[in-house]
């Protein structure tokens, strides 16, 4: 086989859009996108918490957080396994080997990302506007909140990191959603198994995929950067 | 407002050392020093910005109070939504006439970071000025500024005391001290040397580190 064979395949693969390409890279999009969403709407206050207000146990956050910022995704996976597994105890949910479980992972994969990164953005900017947060006489959650607007910027860039790592994981959706066909099947979990079966151009055809969802996503990023620059929202 | 006792002591430093003194309802009281003499903390002290070891403080409470800070602290938004997020209650229509009267009409919807260090001051001034305070503190509105924004800023802070608001400001032009002053306060490391009319605290301070402090200014 030629090496070039398998990009020309992926090409066309692409180029016919294949049915079950679209659903293996919708799936991914919504897993990873939730994952994100869900972990910027937890992690984003907490990171503003702890960057802005002291209290009891606030380091032994921090260290935790840390820490699991490099926590491998096949052990988190596995960990949320045994967690949703029948005999776990959050097994009455059943989300097993569902997309609902996937999500799940990646939530906790990214959420350490979410919670670091947005903490050292607020403290920067806390750094900042405290004073002028406190002559205003702001309360804890408006001050939060206008943490988070003035941190927009910082924030969105964050959110790319915690998508680049959410779509890009294979363990952890693997061990707990299965890579069951039409079902809970990803870009990543199907590049795995496609080169282990010897289908190189349909792996070749989503690891292409990926790289192209990761290239709109800059792209729509940097139009959002260059939309808050004119606005005034970035000088 | 009155302050009694009040004293700041930072590693082991006393910064402000057993300050007490009333400053007048109404008045425009000018705080001198030199570089390090306490005087922003002082004002961060009176404005409840930061806590301090000993002593009581008594005045107008701090949602009437307003405060411009030496170095602008702006928000990454347009210039009107930096004065809106200052003042929530401001008018639109006077939001845009106080900027026109500062030259920013045409900057309205800049980015307010973009300003320029006079515009960026003068806006701040606004937002303060728009709320309507009992009491201003203003730590040193002009430094670094031209005369025209060093004009414009007098002239608002002029104003404002004429509707009413009690206005404290540092500085260290001493021209502008005489021109706006009413009251003078000196520090001198953490200390209350002299307070007095302006009058009679330029013409004939009773302290030698004030009457020193004047042959430098």
């Amino acid at each position: 086989m030629e090496i070039w064979t398998p990009f020309q395949n992926a090409l066309s693969l692409m180029i016919a859009l294949e049915g079950e390409l679209i659903a293996i890279i919708g799936l991914s999009l919504m897993v990873s996108l939730t994952a994100v969403a869900t972990s910027m709407v937890i992690g984003l206050p907490m990171g503003a918490l702890l960057a802005a207000y002291q209290f009891p146990g606030r380091t032994a956050v921090i260290v935790v957080t840390n820490t699991f910022l490099g926590m491998p995704p096949v052990v988190i996976g596995l960990v949320i396994y045994l967690l949703i597994s029948r005999a776990g105890p959050f097994g009455w949910m059943g989300i097993l080997y569902t997309p609902a479980a996937m999500m799940l992972a990646q939530t906790i994969l990214v959420l350490p990302i979410s919670i670091a990164l947005s903490r050292q953005a607020f403290e920067a900017l806390n750094g900042e506007y405290a004073p002028l947060f406190r002559s205003l006489g702001l309360g804890r959650i408006a001050w939060i909140k206008a943490l988070v607007v003035e941190a927009r910027v910082a924030l969105l860039t964050i959110a790319l990191a915690c998508f680049g790592r959410a779509i890009s994981e294979v363990g952890a959706v693997m061990i707990v959603g299965g890579n069951i066909r039409h079902s809970t099947r990803v870009m990543t979990t199907s590049i795995a198994l496609a080169t282990s079966m010897g289908d190189l151009a349909f792996a070749m055809a989503l690891g292409m995929v990926l790289l192209l969802v990761a290239l709109l996503v800059n792209i729509a990023s940097q139009f959002l950067r260059h939309n808050f620059r004119k606005h005034g929202h970035d000088v | 407002m009155t302050v009694q006792g009040l004293t700041l002591i930072r590693n082991g430093v006393r910064l402000l050392d057993d300050i007490s003194t009333t400053i007048r309802s109404g008045r425009i009281t000018v705080l001198l020093g030199h570089n390090g003499a306490g005087k922003t903390l002082f004002l961060s002290c009176l404005h409840g910005l930061i806590g301090y070891e000993a002593g009581r403080i008594e005045g107008p409470p701090r949602a009437s109070q307003k405060m411009v800070f030496q170095k602008p602290i702006i928000l990454r938004r347009s210039a009107r939504h930096h004065l809106e997020f200052i003042c929530p209650d401001i008018d639109r229509k006077l939001l845009e006439e106080l900027m026109g009267r500062a030259g920013l009409a045409e900057r309205i919807d800049a980015p307010a970071r973009a300003l320029s260090g006079g515009e960026q001051q003068k806006l701040a001034l606004i937002g303060a000025i728009a709320a309507k305070p009992d009491i201003l503190f203003l730590d040193e509105p002009t430094s670094h500024l031209d005369f025209e924004a060093t004009e414009f800023i007098e002239a608002m802070i002029t104003e404002a005391h004429a509707n009413g608001t009690s206005i404290m400001l540092t500085t260290h032009n001493r021209a502008q001290a005489e021109r706006l002053g009413e009251d003078v306060l000196l520090l001198d490391r953490g200390e209350l040397i002299e307070v007095a009319p302006a009058d009679q605290f330029f013409h004939s301070p009773k302290h030698p580190i004030a009457r020193q402090y004047l042959a430098h200014l």
